[in-house]
């Protein structure tokens, strides 16, 4: 007994309790607001939920916003997720060439394991609901301790939350004896490492497999209730087509990427010949894409088409603008400080008030300032933030042409007051993140180059700019993630004039939660847009291994 | 070498600043610093003109009338509002320092089982966009509100209680607490301190720098917020400034030179920390990366 007590012992089991003590404040605040929710919001998404809850209605709501293209994206989660698994076990196999046996027998634990996680978000998701009806049963009633305490009681232990809580028991029961005896066998600290790794793949395989199910379930179940209403059943030969081209699209692209290590010219040439014809061929089969997307809320794809404008329209020219400053600033000129302060000034300012003034300054009125300057030039005003027509539909339509095609409109004029607005604001951050960029870059290049004959353009252009590319990269990430973000600004900017022109994704999402109080398709529309950012983050990563300079 | 004799050069024959490579620079330096302070410019000159001026094209007020600000504060209830403002970033701030501060020495300087992996954990928070969170949390601060004993909804816990635990804050602290040399600790601790006594009277009397920087940033958080109070406030006792100037603007309407002066207001505060803490402020912003 006295054995394992010893005083070292306890001083270690007293240090890993203050340490645990003294995050946990900050564990609690952030998993109860920053963690659960995310969890939450899936839940709320797979419900009819018009503030109050309603029933499940599983992915209804991702398919009132996206149609049938839900299932494809589903699905492939699934199999992304499958084949993760299948890389990390592969890796794992590679790192462990020795134990044969030991490595098999670690699986039983590792499912165990997969089995509790998996049987402990089944009890959490049955015991929600009833956790959250409490708020609507002690209304009305005074509130007691005892009262809420009872009621939280009956919450744990309604019939369905029990039984699940049994199955989650023996799983942890279960887990726990494996761990023990495979500890008992082989007592190095790697086992306990490997059934933690293993666990996290079985865990990652359930979760796949009952996705793969589950949306072959909802798909085959939406094809059979079109076919007997009589409705076109036809989306399911469209998402075939869609998930061959893509797959298509991938190896075009592989082949694509490999052409260049081919030895001979003939090789190099039949590699980029088969790429192209894969590519072209998956495109043709994307085709199908309008289709499936013009089942999905118009809303959703309008705020889409305006994020994607609104990144187009101001990241280049905020990174272009910023560097350019940057590199005139960086000169350490007389009263470049002073510049520094007034570039940064609009960051630092609060949104609400300079969005205010820019409501103003780019106002319909004639009187207001740009509307007065652009008759002091001799042109016409204009109606700015109060316009919905597309920038190139109002050029042409000031050319005389009427017939202008809709999908050529471009940004309405109204979302372009808002993108130069996020322009002014942005600058100055850039600004200051290049010039801590240039700082980093040995000056001796730059003059090295210069004794040579370069001209500063060519400084620029050869040296200065590819020994930015990390923070061109940086800034590139920061602001496509902040498109999607953005709220502020525009929710301050936006009028009832532009028809919802100006309503990038976010902005979207919050109407329809705030404003039309649809939180359960609110919460699938918001997980639309994490999936996105997902994406982006993702893609940027492998960019960013290619193209990326690290000097 | 190349540096010292071009300064020389430059020197002797005239003014560095005079160059027409210089002229340049400060000429396109110059339009920028235009189109960056205008609207300021326009702001405090529009809310400084009676309403007659405001509305026409004028620039620059024929008279000056102070008194727009007077009635600005008092028509968009300014005082309750700047108030409420004040007691929201003092309760986070509160709140947060005392929460990261803890978190974040145990995250540096305390070895405990699964330490890495609960840090990388919070810190996978970040890439949740706040779409996703403020749906499910403006039902959980509405459950909180109606089971416990204090309600949540328009009152102080809804409004700061969610951003007291903030995982930039830790992070920023962790990486300041990693730095401090073990000897330090190492020392203290044969003087009898334990963690505690560590924290309070070495490491965080070395912190000042990080300290700082999450206070303006906890501050512009505040001041900048938009979303989350409008959603967890429907009444004016505790809507902070930037939905009450968010209102204002609606209700004043036409009356252009209140609304400025009622930005103007809202901008004051943000504008004197910034004069006074520029080079941290600027530091700040820049490392954080993310603002609001």
């Amino acid at each position: 007994m006295a054995a394992w007590l010893t005083p070292r012992r306890v001083r270690q089991w007293r240090e890993y309790l203050t340490g645990y003590l003294m995050v946990a404040p900050a564990v609690l605040l952030i998993f109860v607001f920053g963690i659960f929710p995310v969890g939450f919001a899936l839940f709320v998404s797979l419900h009819k939920w018009r503030l109050k809850r309603g029933d499940i209605i599983g992915l209804t709501n991702y398919t009132n916003a996206i149609g049938p293209l839900t299932y494809l994206l589903v699905f492939g989660l699934g199999v992304g997720l499958l084949v993760f698994a299948f890389v990390r076990t592969r890796h794992a196999v590679k790192e462990n060439k020795e134990g044969g046996l030991r490595f098999l027998v670690l699986n039983v634990p590792g499912i165990l394991l997969a089995g509790v996680a998996l049987t402990f978000i089944r009890w959490t998701v049955l015991l929600l609901p009833n956790v959250l009806d409490i708020a609507d049963k002690i209304r009305g009633v005074e509130k007691t301790r005892d009262l809420f305490m009872q009621l939280l009681q009956e919450a744990f232990t309604t019939e369905t939350v029990l039984a699940a809580r049994t199955t989650m028991f023996w799983f942890i029961l279960a887990a726990f004896l494996a761990i023990a005896v495979t500890l008992y066998f082989w007592r190095t600290p790697k086992t306990l490492q490997l059934e933690f790794e293993f666990a996290v793949n079985w865990f990652l395989i359930g979760v796949g497999v009952i996705l793969l199910v589950y949306v072959y379930g909802e798909m085959m179940t939406a094809y059979n209730t079109a076919v007997q209403t009589g409705e076109d059943p036809g989306f399911l030969p469209q998402l075939i087509s869609i998930a061959s081209g893509l797959i298509l699209l991938f190896i075009g692209w592989k082949l694509w990427h490999r052409a260049e290590d081919q030895p001979s010219n003939l090789m190099f040439l039949l590699r980029l010949g088969a790429a192209m014809v894969f590519v072209v061929g998956g495109w043709i089969m994307i085709g199908e894409l309008p289709v499936i997307v013009a089942a999905g809320d118009p809303d959703l794809w309008v705020g889409l088409r305006a994020t994607l404008f609104y990144a187009l329209g101001t990241i280049p020219f905020q990174l272009g603008i910023s560097i350019f400053l940057a590199v005139l600033l960086f000169q350490n000129l007389r009263g470049s400080q002073m510049f520094r302060v007034m570039y940064f000034m609009p960051y630092v300012t609060p949104v609400v008030a300079s969005a205010a003034v820019f409501r103003q300054l780019f106002s319909n009125r004639l009187q207001a300032p740009v509307n007065a300057g652009m008759r002091l030039l001799g042109l016409d005003p204009l109606q700015w933030l109060w316009e919905p027509k597309g920038i190139f539909q109002l050029a042409a339509l000031k050319l005389g042409v009427t017939n202008f095609p809709e999908w050529a409109a471009g940004p309405s004029l109204a979302l372009v007051v808002i993108m130069t607005f996020s322009i002014w604001v942005f600058v100055g951050y850039d600004t200051v993140i290049y010039m801590a960029g240039l700082g980093n870059i040995p000056r001796e290049l730059g003059e090295a180059a210069e004794v040579d004959g370069a001209s500063r353009w060519q400084v620029f252009r050869h040296i200065t700019f590819p020994l930015l590319s990390p923070t061109t990269y940086f800034l590139t990430l920061i602001s496509v993630i902040g498109t999607f973000k953005a709220f502020n600004h525009i929710w301050v900017m936006r009028l009832d004039a532009a028809l919802g022109t100006t309503d990038t994704f976010s902005v979207v999402i919050f109407t329809e939660f705030f404003e039309k109080l649809r939180y359960g398709y609110a919460s699938a529309m918001a997980f639309i847009l994490f999936a996105i950012i997902l994406a982006l983050t993702f893609v940027n990563n492998k960019v960013q291994g290619s193209r990326v300079f690290y000097g | 070498m190349a540096k010292k004799s071009s300064a020389s050069s430059t020197g002797v024959s005239r003014p560095s600043w005079l160059s027409t490579g210089h002229i340049f620079t400060y000429v396109v330096l110059c339009i920028g610093a235009v189109i960056a302070i205008f609207p300021f410019f326009w702001m405090i000159s529009t809310s400084l003109m009676s309403l007659g001026e405001a509305q026409g094209t004028r620039l620059i007020p024929s008279a000056v009338h102070l008194e727009n600000y007077a009635n600005a504060w008092k028509e968009a209830r300014f005082s309750l509002y700047m108030w409420n403002s004040v007691r929201i970033t003092f309760i986070t701030l509160a709140g947060e320092l005392v929460v990261s501060i803890l978190a974040a020495y145990a995250f540096a300087r305390i070895k405990f089982p699964g330490r890495d992996v609960l840090f990388a954990l919070l810190l996978s928070t970040l890439m949740i966009p706040a779409m996703v969170t403020i749906i499910p949390n403006f039902l959980t601060v509405t459950w909180l509100g109606r089971i416990g004993p204090i309600k949540w909804i328009n009152n102080w816990p809804a409004l700061t209680v969610p951003f007291m635990g903030n995982i930039f804050s830790i992070f920023l602290l962790r990486q300041f607490f990693i730095q401090i040399p073990d000897e330090l600790f190492d020392s203290a601790q044969i003087d009898g301190a334990g963690h505690l006594r560590f924290l309070w009277s070495i490491v965080l009397p070395l912190s000042k720098a990080p300290l700082m920087v999450i206070i303006v940033l906890s501050f512009i958080g505040t001041w900048n917020a938009l979303a989350w109070p409008l959603l967890v406030t429907n009444s004016p006792d505790w809507r902070p400034v930037s939905v009450g100037l968010y209102s204002f603007i609606d209700e004043a309407g036409q009356m252009i030179n209140l609304m400025m002066a009622g930005a103007f207001i809202v901008i004051i505060p943000v504008l004197v920390l910034y004069f006074f803490t520029q080079k941290q402020f600027t530091e700040s912003i820049s490392r954080s990366g993310l603002k609001g």
